[in-house]
């Protein structure tokens, strides 16, 4: 419902109002300049690169000429698999914690400290410990599936900790409710709660997308360098932020290409955000009261 | 054991085994006791109200009869729950969920499930075993004894929540109704509601006698006086609740002989 009175800000003409008006619009005003700033140098230093041949071409020169084509396979692929990877045990977990123990109980502080602990590790800890888990310990050397799994784990906390939360703000009359209909705490928590929190489930996503897409550290020791196409997630896989890290960092000349490829990985952010922002709406338009 | 549920969705045209039958009644939160020593015949068929002070423990005699009360961590019920054909309602080995399908609950404030108003009927209908193919014209029939079919018949597919407090309320009702309850059980379902909307409510739950059994708990005595035939009236003695009058409503409205209750009901009455 949309307020009678939408501003909250009381909108007087005494100086202090004056003066706190100003400080709010310049505030707001450097946020803009700094997303400004970084789409400015982007586009005026990567533009000159972009074009359909550097999105799909092979990477040539270490990157200073040719194109991403294998990178952004191997980063979508990396993607795709640390979600395939993450998803179920995150949900499963947020459920327990959510539907099946009780609040408070041992078992409960237990796994949501665990939770809490795992998301304050440093990514660059991930990395290490993919290495030596995944890499070699379970022999899957420098692979995609390496990566994947070391991103799932990463993003695993934030996924619980949403979906936990969505699943905690909805209305807790649903579960009587449900169960005085005979229904199961299965179909209860796979028809009637999980598609309520479905939206706060979508921002959880988001955000580990977003986090899964800016790693670079703990991707280095874990899907590595490797600038060929990918054929199989065994296979090496540099992902878009190695590859600008490397260009950026260790390539002579390397900027432009390092640019265009930031330039890529935005877009390919915002595509990814604004495609979970429609599905949410599109979810509000057929569940909600507004 | 339950006997085999009727494959007919909606309520049955005559009614049979829905009464209740309950018997030195208690439910303990832990060390509290909420209700005492119920005794209470619920007739067949028939619109029995329990009226009362908030803190009686009417809803939570609610919760035990159609066994709510498994799911409050630290409830006990005691005494005996029988339904009409003898069965041990307190059971443990009782399957609840069928059980609370024969036993419906309606609440207090109106809890759509946040799905279109379809989803609402195929979710329970689906669960209980009726064929997809059976669920539009099952719930069709249960919207329009609630007088919503028109109101709603061209937007199935919205969310339910778009509806208004008293739509939403007999989308509830059809709700229960559609999985062809022996009993329903209502929880003050008027007392979210505004005036208008609460008359049309009533309306429809006065228009259930005969058909199922209906225990309402509602602290509209006025209310308890149109629809209800027998009345309980809720009252706490030595620290817990316990019905203190019970029976007919014109008899226990007329004069009921508890001094508690005679006073409750004349003030509300007055």
């Amino acid at each position: 419902m949309v307020s009678l009175f939408p501003a909250s800000f009381t909108r007087t003409r005494r100086p202090g109002d004056i003066l706190l008006g100003i400080a709010g619009g310049l505030a707001s005003a450097v946020t803009l300049l700094a997303l400004g700033c970084i789409l400015w140098d982007l586009v005026r230093l990567g533009l000159p690169h972009l074009s359909w041949s550097f999105l799909t071409g092979e990477v040539t020169e270490n990157g200073r000429s040719g194109g991403i084509g294998p990178i952004l396979i191997s980063t979508l692929m990396i993607l795709g698999f640390a979600l395939a990877f993450v998803i179920p045990p995150a949900l499963g977990c947020a459920i327990w914690l959510s539907e099946m123990v009780r609040q408070g109980s041992g078992a409960a502080r237990i796994i949501t400290g665990s939770v809490d602990l795992l998301a304050s590790v440093p990514s660059i800890v991930f990395g290490l410990f993919g290495m030596s888990f995944f890499c070699q310990t379970l022999g899957l050397g420098f692979s995609i599936l390496s990566g994947s799994l070391t991103l799932a784990c990463m993003i695993l906390p934030l996924l619980v900790r949403t979906t936990l939360s969505a699943l905690q703000s909805l209305p807790a009359d649903l579960r009587p409710t449900a169960s005085a209909l005979g229904l199961s705490g299965a179909t209860m928590i796979g028809k009637i709660l999980l598609p309520a929190a479905l939206p706060g489930i979508l921002v959880g996503i988001t955000l580990g997308v977003g986090r899964a897409l800016a790693e670079t550290a703990a991707l280095i020791f874990t899907s590595g360098y490797a600038t060929r196409w990918p054929e199989s997630p065994s296979d090496s896989g540099r992902a878009l932020s190695v590859h600008i890290y490397d260009l950026a960092m260790n390539i002579p000349n390397g900027s432009g290409a390092a640019s265009a490829s930031a330039l890529v990985l935005l877009v390919l952010i915002v595509l990814i955000n604004t495609t979970a922002a429609s599905l949410a709406a599109r979810w509000h338009r057929r569940h909600s009261a507004s | 054991m339950i006997p085999p549920s009727s494959s007919d969705h909606g309520p049955v045209s005559s009614c049979s085994c829905g009464g209740l039958t309950l018997t030195g009644v208690s439910v303990h939160y832990r060390d509290f006791t909420a209700l005492r020593d119920v005794n209470l015949t619920i007739p067949d068929c028939g619109i029995t109200a329990l009226v009362g002070p908030s803190g009686c423990g009417k809803s939570s005699l609610l919760n035990a009869i159609n066994r709510l009360t498994d799911l409050i961590p630290g409830c006990r019920v005691g005494g005996s729950l029988r339904d009409g054909v003898g069965t041990e309602l307190t059971d443990p080995t009782l399957d609840v969920l069928a059980l609370r399908r024969r036993i419906g609950m309606v609440f207090q404030k109106p809890n759509p499930f946040p799905h279109s108003i379809r989803r609402n009927f195929e979710i329970p209908l689906r669960e209980h075993g009726l064929p997809r193919a059976r669920v539009r014209e099952v719930m069709e029939k249960n919207l329009r004894e609630v007088g919503l079919w028109d109101e709603v018949s061209s937007r199935l597919d919205e969310s339910a929540l778009k509806l208004s407090g008293g739509q939403q309320q007999r989308l509830c009702i059809a709700r229960a109704l559609a999985l062809g309850p022996e009993v329903i059980l209502f929880d003050e379902p008027c007392s979210a509601l505004d005036p208008i909307s609460s008359a049309v409510v009533e309306e429809h739950i006065a228009a259930l006698r005969g058909r199922v059994t209906v225990v309402i708990v509602t602290h509209n005595l006025a209310q308890a006086r149109r629809i209800a035939d027998r009345v309980g009236v809720f009252w706490i003695r030595d620290g817990a609740g316990t019905i203190v009058e019970e029976g007919e409503v014109e008899t226990v409205f007329g004069g009921a002989k508890d001094a508690d209750a005679w006073r409750y009901l004349a003030g509300g009455a007055g």
